[in-house]
């Protein structure tokens, strides 16, 4: 009974989600090409691939390129705006809610192609664009926001699509809180932003770490968002780890390092999922 | 209420309104676009037409990037719920060894990102002739969902009494019959948001399809935009944003039914990525 039951489920996720993660770490160690001579015969090439890495500006820097990108959206951006969000949204006199609150949803919701094609206009270098005529009613210049600050740009998308999740999550933990305690506080005379330093984040700290890390892990995973948008570039400025293994396996056809790559960013990834799964104290 | 609080709560508005236009004015071009007769790359006062949306209905390609998305999530979406349902059901009522294992080792599976398995898969399927066919994505996309389906559920059929199934046992069912009569009925509500989790995921999924697919005839709308975006030289803007409407609708709406269901963290953190 239990092999006719749990069976589809366990072959589903071992051929497509297990051996997938571990061929690649064989991969990784391998010289596979998708085209060429490689791709008939690939050769056991050992720690070649990661001593390439290791020692590649270009991945070094998308290491770093997807660091920041985590730390200013995902830590800092979403974070900042989704509490902000979540304590406003539980204030008893505010009216309009329901509207408010799906205003801010609706970044999340839409697909992330749609994400994108938005802000492309919105970022337009063109002087009509959203962005443009924005600062053109504060008398700046036009400018080409992807081109000159490309990093700067695809942060700020990413908050944009980001702060629902962190307000939803944080609206969750906040519910915990007994208003007494906050009234009491309140009336002992502590102001709105001692409330909060001493009062809420101390009670809260938990499903704010576990929000950090679950945040870190997707941020880490954005492609599609970014590649959209400037497919890595200029240059290489907004190539974060995502983008250069697709470019490597799939434009570069170098499936061996492609391959180590995502292994390096799986134990990375690992280190912060292992956490997770620790702090999250789920039932089973 | 004293002036200085007037001017506190006043402020408190303003940061609301500033924030919600940040979350809405990046939507004026593809809304305004959308039925705009000479519509372009940014936004500008539209001369009111829904010719876009009768061209992306009547167009040649257009109507089949819709037919595939809503082929590929609908399959992918059922596939996910059958195996999901079933494993739930084992994972709830049998006690067995690896069982709490095989929990934590799937709820570990959100953490690996798409992107670093993606290589590997592109050439397993390669390897399996599952590239670029219906077939292939729609499996990738089912097994992808299954943690997040096989933690609800099992959450779900955890919260029905197993008095009841008994009960049915005792009228003279199977197994198989008890789980039909007792708990399909019953696990209604996580069923519901397991599967519209699961279709979001698939109807939004970028990379999966951009991958495994190169036919044009099979491309989804999540591709077929990109490519149309790209494009360069011959974009039609205007109905470039009316398919960029019709793709974000179906989720929109899902969603509003979801909010409820999605309260708790660890399910919250399905919804994300």
């Amino acid at each position: 009974m239990l092999p006719l039951l749990l069976g589809p489920s366990v072959v589903l996720i071992a051929v497509f989600v297990i051996a997938p993660a571990i061929y690649g770490v064989y991969l990784s160690l391998t010289n596979t090409q998708l085209t060429g001579f490689a791709a008939r015969d690939p050769q056991f090439v050992g720690l070649d691939n990661y001593r390439n890495l290791l020692s590649s500006d270009e991945f070094l820097a998308s290491l770093g390129h997807t660091g920041q990108f985590v730390f200013f959206s995902a830590i800092i951006g979403q974070t900042v705006l989704g509490m902000a969000a979540a304590l406003l949204l539980r204030r008893t006199w505010l009216r309009g809610k329901g509207l408010f609150g799906a205003a801010i949803l609706l970044p999340m919701v839409v697909p992330e192609v749609v994400a994108s094609l938005t802000w492309a206009s919105v970022l337009s270098p063109r002087e009509d664009g959203t962005f443009n005529r924005l600062i053109g009613l504060f008398g700046g210049a036009a400018a080409a926001p992807l081109q000159e600050s490309p990093m700067l740009s695809i942060i700020i998308v990413n908050i944009w699509r980001g702060i629902a999740f962190a307000m939803i999550m944080f609206q969750a933990a906040l519910e915990d809180i007994p208003d007494e305690l906050i009234e009491a506080s309140r009336v002992d005379g502590a102001g709105a932003v001692q409330v909060f330093r001493y009062v809420t984040l101390p009670l809260i700290r938990g499903p704010v770490f576990l929000y950090l890390l679950l945040t870190t892990i997707t941020t880490v995973g954005v492609f599609g968002l970014v590649y959209f948008l400037t497919q890595g570039g200029p240059g290489s400025a907004t190539q974060l780890t995502s983008i250069y293994i697709f470019q490597h396996a799939f434009q570069y056809s170098q499936i061996g390092l492609g391959s180590a790559a995502s292994v390096i960013l799986l134990v990375i990834l690992m280190v912060f999922g292992l956490t997770y799964v620790r702090l999250a104290k789920v039932d089973v | 209420m004293t002036s200085v609080r007037a001017i506190q709560r006043g402020m408190q508005y303003v940061l609301l309104i500033m924030l919600a236009l940040f979350c809405l004015v990046p939507f004026a071009w593809v809304a305004l676009s959308a039925v705009d007769a000479h519509a372009g790359p940014t936004v500008g006062a539209p001369a009111f037409t829904m010719g876009n949306f009768v061209d992306f209905f009547t167009e040649a390609d257009t109507p089949r990037l819709l037919a595939n998305s809503l082929i590929i999530s609908v399959s992918a979406t059922a596939l996910n719920l059958a195996c999901g349902i079933l494993g739930a059901y084992a994972l709830s009522r049998f006690r067995f060894r690896g069982r709490k294992f095989f929990m934590f080792s799937i709820l570990l599976i959100r953490v690996i990102p798409p992107p670093a398995t993606i290589v590997a898969l592109y050439l397993m399927m390669v390897k399996m002739q599952l590239d670029n066919s219906y077939l292939g994505l729609i499996l990738v996309e089912a097994a992808a969902a299954l943690p997040i389906t096989l933690w609800l559920l099992k959450g779900t059929i955890d919260a029905i009494p197993f008095e009841l199934e008994e009960a049915a046992w005792m009228d003279g069912s199977t197994r198989l019959g008890a789980i039909h009569k007792v708990i399909l009925p019953l696990v209604g509500p996580g069923l519901g948001a397991a599967a519209m989790l699961t279709f979001m995921a698939v109807w939004g999924d970028f990379l999966t399809p951009l991958v495994l697919l190169q036919d044009p005839d099979l491309y989804p709308l999540s591709i077929g935009l990109f490519r149309a975006f790209t494009a360069f030289n011959q974009v039609d803007w205007g109905v470039l944003a009316a398919s960029a409407m019709v793709y974000m609708v179906p989720p929109a709406i899902l969603y509003g039914f979801l909010r409820r269901h999605l309260l708790r963290s660890s399910l919250g953190g399905a919804l994300k990525g």
